[in-house]
């Protein structure tokens, strides 16, 4: 610039009328003539830095990092790397990071841990991954964070209520295909034998009907979903090629695939196993053979195919309070409608064929466990008005007495 | 009285909404507008049962909740009828009869009653603005109420005893008192009758739980602050509150809670992956309701049991229309 101040006329119109002039605070020597700008400044904080011609990035030149707190920005920028690690799309991180800064200025996560801090970067991430329907479990995040699920799960609540998020529900549909991509079965490797590989496609689509039908048959809702999309997987990949994979058992198939057994997924497949076997027992192809599992599992394909019909035979529809309430003639009629005359012969009728069937009821209905159950309040404590006599008796008989207090002390001594 | 004999015909109206055909002339007097409301005479009582809010009503109700119905107030008393008519008469010609009554009240207030205050509106049935303005004639069948009544399970409640305790020295004297500075910093002392439990605090405030009734409650209180008062200190027994209560009862059905956190999730939240049940925080009256695949629901967050009781019947519709779905 002072190379070019030294001239005293504009290149382009001769001109000696150079004005010095600031174009969006940028310095530029400019021909008040023509206009031609003769030179310009660069945008540089620091001397120093200016000298070595390192390049200032936008965000510490115009003194927006300095705006921030460290701990904000070492937030964002844990925000950012998780958003990177499970490879989400940007608008993602925006969204994520600006959640996080709105959720750290609110007084109630002001001054928590910096455990909690990095939890609530991580809940973030998970809000945002949620409300774009992208499948994302609270298990992935943990693993991610290092953090105890606990924590997590109360970072999670808290944030969700203050920031008032609405977080959509998860999708199970989507959380299938995500959790099957971690399946190594997919391709050929040393370490899986050959009979064990197995077409992704075929095995998605299978495992998510599957799924489809545990939910309808209440095995779904109110359970965590991992377990039941593993189980699910099994069976699907069990039946596309029973003859050799009829034998090998739950934990080889998840030690072979790379997947972890979590423990509830046992029982979901013995649940599963139990509906397969109950539709597989209408199917009248298959009657010929003696029922167990393995058939069931063998036939998941005709089973699937036919499941709506397979279903209304081996279920009763209407729960179980119906059909005793059916029995005295009242109660509202179900879907099947009709007068509550009709309601008594047909469920009489059904309950003798009611061997076979059971209610279409979630398993903590059918099997209740025992439970204490509080007795009704009784007519005495229901005439109790809270300002009754207290006698003295009553209350003596829990304050102790002289050798007590002293037996006591000494007790206490000793500990 | 005149006000009665109108809202009379306005229910008439309502219940007869699908025969629109028939009688037009209960529309073309469009006195029911010019006058008074029909709404503040009769429901003084009923308003007042009905929300959280100061007895007495204003007479521009202006602090009650009315937000579901439009804004029919001494100003709009002129514009009202006129545009009234014109609805009416779309009314009529129309062939749609709405189900809610709403048909009649559309102006430019759009009707949109927020969900946030009435959930339980859409489902009630044919007139929903009138549900909690005529509690006498229901325009909903008696036989829709559940028939269930919530249990209470547990009564936290909180008193002042008003003066300094020495928890070293309660927890010798006493036999059903345990201290352990380490962990808590208060008395844990229970009674038997009623069943409760007690956090008795240095300053003297008290916790008790456990009680099944409010008055179990206050008995309970009482009681320990006899025992405190036996053991020499001078306590009183001053601002005895009921903090919360907790009930819970079974609707004896399955419930889809997936589809439950769709339509209604503005107030439920549904994470299998860490509790089973359904968290649903309704705003009117304030109460959450955890809710399970078995068909039992718990309330909790009450100060009142009327609160219990109302959030239970405006919940079961809701999850009754689930059971059908199902």
């Amino acid at each position: 610039m002072a190379a070019a101040a030294a001239r005293a006329s504009c290149p382009a119109c001769g001109s000696s009328a150079l004005v010095e002039d600031a174009h969006y605070a940028q310095q530029q020597l400019v021909c008040a003539a023509c206009g031609c700008v003769l030179a310009e400044g660069l945008l540089t904080t620091t001397y120093a830095e200016e000298e070595h011609l390192r390049e200032v990035a936008y965000s510490q030149s115009t003194g927006q990092k300095e705006q921030l707190s460290r701990c904000l920005q070492r937030g964002i920028r844990r925000v950012q790397d998780l958003c990177k690690v499970l490879q989400l799309p940007s608008v993602f991180e925006e969204t994520a990071v600006s959640y996080f800064q709105r959720a750290l200025q609110h007084p109630s996560f002001h001054l928590v841990s910096l455990e909690k801090k990095e939890l609530l970067g991580g809940c973030c991430v998970f809000v945002t991954c949620r409300q774009h329907n992208w499948p994302l479990t609270m298990g992935t995040i943990c693993s991610l964070l290092y953090a105890k699920k606990e924590l997590f799960a109360s970072v999670y609540l808290s944030v969700q209520k203050e920031l008032e998020l609405s977080v959509p529900a998860l999708s199970l549909m989507d959380l299938v295909k995500t959790h099957l991509n971690s399946f190594r079965l997919f391709q050929c490797a040393a370490d899986i034998p050959a009979p064990f590989v197995e077409d992704k496609e075929k095995m998605v689509a299978r495992t998510m009907q599957i799924v489809e039908l545990a939910s309808e048959t209440w095995l779904v809702t109110g359970r965590h979903p991992i377990p039941i999309v593993t189980a699910a997987a099994f069976l699907s990949w069990q039946s596309l090629q029973p003859a050799a994979r009829l034998t090998c058992t739950f934990a080889r198939f998840c030690k072979v695939a790379g997947v972890d057994l979590p423990p509830p997924a046992h029982l979901r497949l013995k649940e599963l196993h139990e509906i397969l076997l109950r539709m597989a027992s209408q199917l009248t192809w298959l009657r010929v053979f003696k029922m167990d599992k393995k058939v069931a599992v063998k036939h998941i394909g005709d089973l699937l195919q036919h499941r709506i019909f397979l279903l209304k035979k081996s279920f009763c529809v209407e729960d179980a309070e119906e059909q005793r309430a059916g029995a005295q003639g009242e109660g509202s009629p179900p879907a099947a409608g009709g007068a509550p005359q009709e309601e008594v012969r047909p469920s009489e009728g059904k309950r003798q064929r009611d061997g076979e069937r059971r209610p279409l009821l979630p398993p903590c209905l059918i099997k209740p466990k025992k439970r204490l159950r509080t007795a009704a309040p009784s007519a005495s404590d229901l005439a109790i008005t809270g300002d009754e006599p207290i006698s003295d008796s009553e209350i003596e008989q829990y304050l102790r007495d002289q050798e007590e207090i002293q037996a006591f002390s000494k007790a206490k001594a000793w500990l | 009285m005149d006000g009665a004999s109108l809202l009379e015909r306005y229910l008439e109206r309502c219940t007869g909404q699908d025969d629109l055909s028939t009688s037009p002339q209960l529309f073309t007097p469009m006195s029911p507008y010019d006058l008074d409301l029909p709404v503040q005479p009769t429901p003084d009582a009923s308003f007042g049962s009905q929300f959280n809010q100061p007895r007495e009503l204003p007479p521009d109700f202006s602090c009650v909740d009315l937000s579901f119905l439009p804004d029919i107030s001494q100003d709009d008393k002129e514009q009202n009828p006129s545009e009234d008519g014109n609805e009416m008469q779309k009314e009529l010609d129309g062939s749609e009869s709405r189900n809610e009554d709403s048909g009649i009240f559309t102006e430019e207030s759009g009707l949109s009653y927020p969900d946030a205050t009435q959930p339980s509106s859409e489902t009630s049935g044919v007139c929903p603005p009138l549900t909690p303005m005529t509690p006498m004639t229901p325009v909903t069948p008696a036989s829709e109420s559940s028939g269930i009544v919530p249990q209470l399970q547990n009564i936290v409640s909180t008193v002042n005893l008003a003066c300094k305790l020495d928890l070293k020295n309660i927890a010798l004297h006493a036999r059903n008192a345990e201290y352990n500075p380490k962990r808590f910093a208060a008395v844990i002392m229970r009674i038997r009758e009623p069943r409760t439990t007690a956090l008795i605090f240095s300053s003297g405030k008290m916790v008790c739980t456990g009680a099944k009734s409010e008055e179990q409650s206050r008995l309970a209180a009482r009681k320990y602050a006899r025992v405190v008062q036996k053991l020499g200190f001078p306590a009183k027994f001053l601002d005895f509150k009921i903090q919360n209560m907790v009930g819970s009862c079974d609707v004896r059905f399955p419930i889809r809670l997936e589809g439950l956190v769709l339509t209604h999730q503005q107030f439920s939240s549904y994470e299998p992956e860490l509790f089973p049940g359904l968290i649903y925080r309704m705003v009117k009256p304030r109460i959450v309701l955890l809710i399970f695949v078995s068909g039992k629901v718990v309330l909790t967050g009450a100060k009142e049991r009327s609160e219990i009781y109302e959030a239970f019947e405006n919940i079961y519709p809701i999850l009754k229309g689930f059971k059908k779905a199902s």
